[in-house]
């Protein structure tokens, strides 16, 4: 199958992972933190992550080449391409590309961000082209936080499941 | 093919069976005490087990009489990491991006 019918054939939500939070900020103030390559070495990637920019074009089609450095000390290359950006509410990038030693890792981002009193509801959706894509990635950043487990709250965790 | 981890993503996908390692989580069970909660036949529950087993998921004892079962953690570890371990990327990215924006807001 090629990877066009594959993807058609999986709805979107089945391979897209989506993360939630209402953000204590006014809506301009989070947009802004995702619009200068100075603000996102704050706080892109979980603790222990950090990253190095090599170019940053905030605007339509306009490209993120960064290194992401994991805690394990293994690297990540990545690249990012904005393809919708409307301020305060929207981010649209795309992730991926075939620049060498790049992560094969392609998937859109959507950022949306809605004001709520003097806070703000963040949507963060990640669709990936196949459910095969989804947990391969799934799998190769678990890896990386694997070590901070515990039995603990794998307990939580199988509770909640039920 | 299939992995470990598919047959054991694919044991856990029955709530059944969740419920299951989730009163194995508290410690071990023979099947009439982990029948009890449930609805269900003896035979009913050992075909659950069977296929916890076959994941790798429980573990049941040699004695021939109560034979009771208990959880193995290594591999539902495993599954559970696979499961939370993106999430947590993005989760822990938020973290850090409140953390930031409370002190920006600070310095105003």
């Amino acid at each position: 199958m090629t990877l066009a019918a594959q993807t058609a054939a999986e709805p979107e939500e089945a391979r897209s992972i989506v993360i939630e939070r209402l953000i204590s900020a006014p809506r301009e103030l989070v947009f802004s933190a995702f619009t200068t390559a100075e603000h996102l070495a704050h706080w892109w990637g979980p603790t222990g992550f950090s990253i190095t920019t090599f170019a940053f074009e905030f605007q339509v089609g306009g490209v993120w080449r960064f290194v992401m450095h994991g805690p394990d000390g293994r690297d990540y290359q990545n690249r990012l391409v904005f393809e919708t950006i409307e301020p305060p509410a929207r981010i649209l990038s795309r992730h991926g590309g075939d620049d060498d030693g790049l992560e094969l890792a392609s998937h859109e981002t959507r950022v949306t961000l809605e004001p709520e009193g003097d806070k703000t509801r963040l949507t963060w959706q990640v669709v990936f082209v196949s459910i095969a894509e989804r947990d391969r990635i799934a799998r190769e950043y678990g890896a990386v936080e694997g070590g901070q487990q515990t039995v603990g709250r794998l307990a939580d965790y199988v509770g909640g499941l039920g | 093919m299939p992995d470990h981890l598919s047959v054991t993503l694919s044991a856990l996908a029955d709530p059944t069976r969740r419920a299951i390692l989730a009163r194995l989580a508290l410690g071990e069970a023979t099947v009439g005490e982990l029948a009890r909660p449930f609805a269900m036949s003896g035979p009913a529950v050992t075909k659950h087990l069977n296929v916890l087993e076959k994941a790798g998921l429980i573990r049941r004892g040699r004695d021939a009489q109560r034979r009771p079962c208990r959880l193995e953690a290594a591999r539902l570890k495993e599954a559970a990491e696979y499961l939370v371990g993106f999430r947590q990327f993005f989760e822990g990215s938020l973290d850090r991006l409140e953390d930031y924006l409370q002190e920006l807001q600070k310095k105003d």
